[in-house]
């Protein structure tokens, strides 16, 4: 359980905007085009940390993973960027 | 010959101060006091040695160390630093990777960099108005097997000795080291903040004990000691070793739970050629 493939998956679909797009709105195609399992593909849509270590996916790849599976548009007020608050001091003209 | 005017240590990200607002405070007001720092220097050109998040290299084909080439570097958009561009410096870049191979470090010679926050936004805090030619400098902190840090603090002597007997008569460099300090991504100890850790490893860079730091820690003990992403720190060294290892002052520390990190900023003394 676990491996490269789960990698080579996220990898690409970084690098790839309409298959993560894609993704972002029915996993399972992706999962089956790349091998991933229904147990494999269960910890990765848990999210959490320990799922995702159980497979050992990489760090920066979960966190990677986790904005593949934010939907766009979700509902909720616009989050604040982290360095919204600072930029009118660090940007000079 | 050129000098090696300045050298410094600092984090790579901010995030929101909503609940931290002094400790952003604090952090923000070091950053801004650094770039003053640099300011002062009037350096001809910055070289950022600090690490990639999957954008420019990943699993597929694991790079130790890189030296970014261009004329000129666009900046992702991510950690919510702007897009934006700035200029390279193919001369220094191209001739430190020759350098660099005559000295036992093979670089990788990239073409494509796009430069994610790492160091874009330390671009941003040191030169905001992209007014200083600058050369990306990859050190692998994220993927498996970083450089052990006695080779990153070599790399910077070696940056160091490059300037010196290279390049042109009285151009100023000034080298930083980006990232850390401690914090853990993505595992079970997500959250923690190695305190001891970070103000033993700022003691050490700050007093003259880098090599002894870097001869006597692998890379491994500083991921156990310091997190998955404390590795970072690494980048450091090379600041330190081009610097000379001769001491420093810390601009500010500060742990931050809710920022999942210690943040930090050094400046580190150097010994100009004929000074």
């Amino acid at each position: 359980m676990g491996g490269y493939h789960i990698h080579r998956m996220i990898q690409d679909l970084l690098r790839d905007s309409a298959a993560a797009a894609q993704f972002a709105v029915d996993p399972a195609d992706t999962f089956a085009r790349y091998g991933v399992t229904s147990e494999e593909a269960g910890l990765l849509e848990s999210l959490s940390i320990e799922g995702m270590s159980a497979l050992q996916v990489h760090p920066n790849l979960q966190m990677k993973y986790l904005r593949l599976r934010s939907l766009p548009g979700a509902a909720g007020k616009p989050k604040r960027g982290p360095l919204d608050a600072y930029l009118s001091r660090l940007i000079e003209d | 010959m050129g000098n090696i005017v300045g050298a410094f240590g600092m984090s790579h990200v901010m995030f929101d101060p909503e609940g931290v607002e002094q400790q952003a405070e604090r952090v923000l007001q070091g950053l801004l006091a650094l770039r003053e720092e640099l300011r002062v220097l009037s350096p001809d050109l910055l070289v950022l040695a600090g690490g990639d998040h999957f954008n420019n290299f990943n699993l597929a084909l694991q790079v130790p160390f890189a030296i970014g080439l261009s004329h000129t570097f666009k900046t992702l958009g991510d950690g919510g630093v702007p897009i934006s561009e700035f200029a390279g410096n193919r001369a220094f870049a191209d001739g430190f990777s020759r350098f660099a191979a005559c000295a036992n470090f093979d670089l990788a010679r990239a073409e494509e960099i796009v430069v994610d926050h790492g160091m874009a936004f330390p671009k941003l805090v040191l030169d905001p108005r992209h007014a200083i030619p600058t050369v990306p400098l990859y050190v692998n902190t994220a993927m498996p097997l970083p450089p052990a840090p006695r080779r990153c603090f070599t790399l910077g002597e070696t940056l160091r000795r490059y300037v010196r007997e290279e390049r042109p008569e009285d151009e100023r460099v000034v080298v930083v080291g980006l990232g850390g300090l401690s914090h853990w991504l993505r595992v079970a100890e997500e959250g923690l903040i190695a305190e001891d850790f970070d103000r033993a490893f700022l003691g050490l860079m700050t007093t003259g004990r880098a090599a002894e730091f870097a001869t006597t820690h692998s890379a491994d003990d500083v991921i156990a000691a310091s997190g998955n992403g404390g590795v970072e720190a690494l980048s450091w060294l090379v600041a330190v070793g081009a610097a000379g290892d001769r001491g420093g002052k810390v601009l500010f520390y500060e742990p931050i739970p809710a920022w999942i990190t210690g943040m930090a900023a050094a400046s580190f003394y150097c010994q100009q050629v004929g000074g």
